[in-house]
């Protein structure tokens, strides 16, 4: 009981369960583990139903001449006793068939008592919600509070003549809470939903919507706790019998076989085993069945053991495959070389592209982008969620989360190519030369330890100081980010500071080592428009003091039109447009990024909101077009835009854009 | 903090003054006559009478039952009705061994369900992963009693490498702490492999990468400190199937502790006997969970600070 009591069925977990779904035959039968739990325990079950015709002898018949006679396959044993014989000379073939009867029974029964009570008991209380709601949960919290076992031992020791009504009611009430729990939490759920308040308003009675409406919702969730609680009724009988505490003698369940082998386990050890062997591929059945149909009929209750993880799917990535031909002709050229821009490149990404493989596609997250940065200048990326640019961010240092990785390009940082150096390499780089801040400051530090912890971690991982000595240059490095009182601030909490404060932190810890590049990803998105001003403002200082090239990726195009070098624009994985900021703000080629520049009226305007203002939807991956991806919501689109991917070409100095509308690609007419 | 103590002490008083109540009538309204059967069968019935008068069961249910409470707060559990010593000393005598199994228990299982539970989260769906999984499910479905007996046959009868029964140094804990293992690693390990891997893609991991944190550090430091966070809540709760476990485990390997003593005590209809290791037992559970608690918040700020 304590083990399905914290197996992971809470009632959280399931009380915001949909309705009933309609679910199939067809789909249990695809769970491998459900048909072969179903198909173990229907075997289990045939053999002992049948026992009296499958049995070689009666399984009470004592013949103490032919005691302890071992199995057939081993020496001196006969088909006659297939299994061997225990002491008093009787067929453990037989005794283990009989016992599966005995053993399956008092489990089917003691679970029917608890999924009717836990029933009964979770519908009154979810319907009444008053005092009987909180008296059965808190007696049902104390009842829960502790191991349930230890009173069943002293329960059934003390009754001398037990019979299999004694142990169904041990075995079965006492597990009414956790069916109890979950229905009561659905009922919850349920009860307040449209389509029953519906019901209700058009006159349903009470009784009515129970039926029509919550119970095919609780339905399933009693039916995998019933299946996972057969099991292990059926260890707790086993375990009671073997200790003496169940059916009274001479009537066999698997337990007390086992029992009874055990005095002769030296002797004849396949006494003791094989019963054992028995309960535990039923148990093993059951639970593959329960799991296999839990989640099938009950995702929601999360106890599977057996399901594979699913392959969490990027956050940024959902751009499915496109056609070769479409993703080839992207495939664009790095927009200036070094010469032709003041500053010299320090970063220089091309052709880069990252896949996350997942079980029934591949979503090719970024195609054949390219884009340098230059030393003390800010490149800002700009696009929607989904549009690639974070993972493009990512996989300069090397983060992409499994099962993501980059297919093609290389990533030049100081003239070493980040996709090919080893993990040992670029840790080295990461917090030194390159840094990194997050969108979410507060869920980027590690909520158990201290900033100061943090910092101390950090700088002492690059310098050779001791921990006051670091802790006083975390101080210091606080300062330098505007934190008035860096002493406090370090012995707090990541939860005790505000979004901004973290965000400083995150910034002070990025900027300890001067990194020669600094990336940003959506530094501001999670603050209040005030906090942003002042934690960009520190961002632009610090980055400018230092010389720092900074990468800023932002959903808000106003925020790169003030303070970056460089633009890009990303849609749908690729780049749209990049240029000097000057030169793609006032002059935008593209139409997403017409789109992006009107759909701002002012530069402090309520983030979020500004998107929405292109009209339609990116395209859904898994209907993507052949052509340019932004056609279906381009107000200039043109026939071949649907056909044919746009490849990049030059419009101004440093300044390109993917569009058909400046390219020569609309005259050739090349499909 | 200090209301919360008192709230949850006041739910202990509850839970351990219920069991016992259930146990006390419970034990004295489902069994025979212990008197009548601490003699042989066919004794005088005035002698039977001078039993019941010496273990006190031919008073009235509620005077029995009114001692016995007015007792506990003095530490008096009221007297083997075999021997007639006082069953709290024996109880103490015991309860270190079962203890120790229990701290040996909890020790071992933790570090191979960290070992185990990491290993697979680190690789989620690799070879590794599919046999710990493997490897939980099986060991769900095991009768420990029958585990301990297969362990007794392999290690103690056919190799002789290990004690099969009594307490007598170190080796004989080997096999009762592996059996009541195999009992409690199944579910601590699939916590700790779901814990980690929803810890693995939090964002403080990969921040923690992007500074430069060594992958070990990331792991062993700023993963597993909020990874193992459920795991110690969930030992706390499984102290019952440990208790539950070392019934089973003392009945099989002959150790000298509260299950076996409690056992021993049902079998002998020994009531005051089996008050007194359920009352432990009871004890033990909820103090236990409660200290439990009070480590989470020690270990998790994010509590510590807010109860302050």
């Amino acid at each position: 009981m304590t083990d399905l009591a914290t197996a992971g069925i809470s009632p959280e977990a399931v009380a915001a369960s949909a309705p009933a779904r309609t679910h199939t035959l067809r789909q249990l039968l695809k769970r491998r583990t459900f048909v072969i739990g179903a198909a173990g325990l229907t075997i289990i079950v045939l053999i002992a139903l049948a026992a009296p015709f499958l049995a070689p002898h009666d399984p009470m018949t004592q013949d103490l001449g032919k005691g302890l006679a071992p199995p057939f396959w081993a020496k001196g044993g006969s088909l006659d006793h297939p299994l061997g014989t225990d002491t008093l000379g009787r067929d453990v073939a037989s005794r283990l068939m009989y016992g599966a009867r005995n053993s399956l029974v008092i489990a089917l029964f003691a679970v029917l008592i608890a999924s009717v009570l836990g029933l009964v008991a979770g519908l009154s209380a979810g319907f009444s919600r008053g005092w009987w709601d909180s008296l059965l949960m808190r007696f049902g919290d104390v009842q829960l509070a502790f191991p349930f076992i230890l009173l069943a031992i002293a329960i059934l020791g003390v009754i001398s003549d037990r019979s299999a009504v004694h142990l169904i009611l041990v075995l079965g009430i006492p597990t009414w809470i956790l069916y109890a729990r979950v229905v009561r939490s659905r009922v919850l759920a349920e009860r307040d939903k449209d389509y029953v308040l519906g019901a209700k308003s058009i006159g349903a009675s009470r009784m009515r919507q129970m039926w029509r409406y919550i119970l095919p919702s609780v339905w399933s969730a009693v039916l995998v706790i019933a299946m996972l609680d057969f099991g292990f009724v059926i260890l707790l009988e086993a375990t009671l019998s073997f200790l003496g505490f169940g059916l009274t003698p001479p009537t066999p369940s698997w337990g007390s076989i086992l029992a009874e082998g055990k005095r002769n386990m030296i002797i004849s050890p396949w006494l003791a085993v094989l019963p054992g062997l028995a309960i535990m591929l039923t148990v093993l059945a059951i639970n593959m069945t329960a799991d296999g149909a839990a989640d099938v009929l009950d995702p929601k209750l999360k106890i599977s053991v057996f399901r594979r993880t699913p392959l969490k799917k990027p956050a940024n990535a959902t751009w499915t495959d496109l056609e070769g031909r479409a993703a080839a002709s992207t495939r664009s050229q790095p927009v200036a070389t070094k010469d032709e821009m003041g500053p010299p490149t320090l970063l220089e990404v091309s052709d880069l592209s990252v896949e996350f493989p997942l079980p029934d596609k591949v979503v090719k997250a970024v195609r054949h982008v390219s884009f340098d940065v230059h030393r003390g200048r800010t490149l800002g990326i700009v696009g929607e969620s989904g549009s690639g640019k974070s993972v493009s961010a990512f996989s300069i240092i090397q983060l992409i989360e499994p099962p993501g990785r980059v297919t093609s390009g290389e990533v030049l940082f100081e003239g070493r190519d980040l996709t090919r150096i080893s993990n040992y390499d670029m840790a080295q780089l990461r917090g030194i030369k390159i840094g990194m801040i997050f969108q979410n400051p507060a869920s980027s530090l590690n909520p158990v330890l201290s900033i100061g912890s943090q910092m101390v971690e950090t700088i002492r991982l690059h310098l050779k100081v001791s921990p006051a000595e670091a802790r006083d240059i975390g101080s210091q490095a606080l300062l330098n980010v505007g934190i008035g009182n860096p002493q406090a601030i370090l012995s707090r909490y990541p939860f005790q500071l505000s979004g901004g404060m973290n965000q400083r932190v995150m910034i002070a810890m990025a900027m300890l080592t001067r990194p020669d590049l600094l990336i940003a990803d959506e530094p501001s998105s999670a603050l209040d428009v005030t906090t942003q001003a002042v934690v960009l403002e520190r961002l632009r200082e610090i980055t400018r003091e230092h010389q720092t090239s900074l990468i800023l990726i932002t959903h808000d195009i106003a925020l790169v039109a003030e303070f970056a070098d460089e633009i890009l624009v990303m849609y749908a994985g690729q780049v749209c447009e990049v240029g000097p900021v000057r030169s793609v703000i006032d002059d935008a080629r593209h139409p997403y990024t017409r789109a992006l520049l009107q759909s701002v009226p002012r530069a402090e305007i309520e983030s979020g909101k500004r998107l929405q203002a292109i009209p339609g939807e990116p395209p859904d991956p898994a209907e993507l077009p052949p052509g340019c991806p932004f056609a279906d919501r381009c107000v200039s689109v043109m026939g071949i835009c649907r056909q044919v991917n746009p490849s990049q070409v030059r419009v101004r100095p440093h300044h390109d854009v993917a569009c058909h509308l400046w390219s020569s690609d609309k005259d050739e007419e090349k499909v | 903090m200090l209301r919360y103590s008192l709230r949850r002490t006041a739910q202990m008083v509850v839970v351990v003054f219920g069991v016992v109540t259930l146990v006390f009538f419970i034990l004295r309204l489902a069994s025979g006559d212990p008197a009548r059967m601490m003699n042989p069968p066919g004794q005088q019935e005035e002698i039977i009478q001078l039993t019941r008068e010496k273990i006190g069961t031919d008073r009235p249910l509620m005077v029995q039952y009114w001692d016995y409470l007015l007792g506990l707060p003095q530490g008096d559990l009221g007297k083997s009705f075999h021997g007639g010593h006082p069953v709290l000393g024996e109880l103490l005598k015991v309860f270190p061994n079962t203890a120790m199994l229990a701290v040996a228990t909890i020790l071992f299982s933790s570090t191979v369900a960290i070992l185990l539970g990491i290993g697979a989260a680190l690789r989620a769906n690799g070879a590794f992963d599919r046999l710990v999984l493997v490897y939980v499910s099986v060991a769900l479905a095991t009768p420990s009693f029958w585990l301990a007996i297969v362990l007794v046959l392999i290690f103690s009868v056919h190799f002789d490498w290990l004690p099969a029964i009594d307490m007598e140094g170190p080796k004989s804990f080997v096999l009762p702490v592996l059996t009541l293992a195999v009992m409690l690693t199944p579910v601590l390990i699939r916590t700790v492999r779901q814990s980690f891997l929803e810890t693995l893609s939090d964002d403080h991991i990969r921040a923690a990468r992007a500074r430069g944190i060594p992958e070990h550090r990331v792991i062993l430091v700023h993963g597993l400190k909020v990874a193992a966070l459920p795991l110690v809540t969930l030992i706390g709760l499984q102290l019952g199937m440990i208790l539950a476990g070392s019934y089973v485990v003392e009945f099989i390997f002959n150790w000298p502790g509260i299950g076996k003593l409690t056992l021993d005590a049902v079998a002998g209809r020994d009531f005051p006997m089996v008050q007194g290791g359920v009352l432990v037992a009871a004890l033990a559970f909820v103090i236990v969970n409660f200290v439990v608690d009070l480590a989470y918040a020690a270990l998790d700020p994010r509590i510590r600070m807010s109860a302050k």
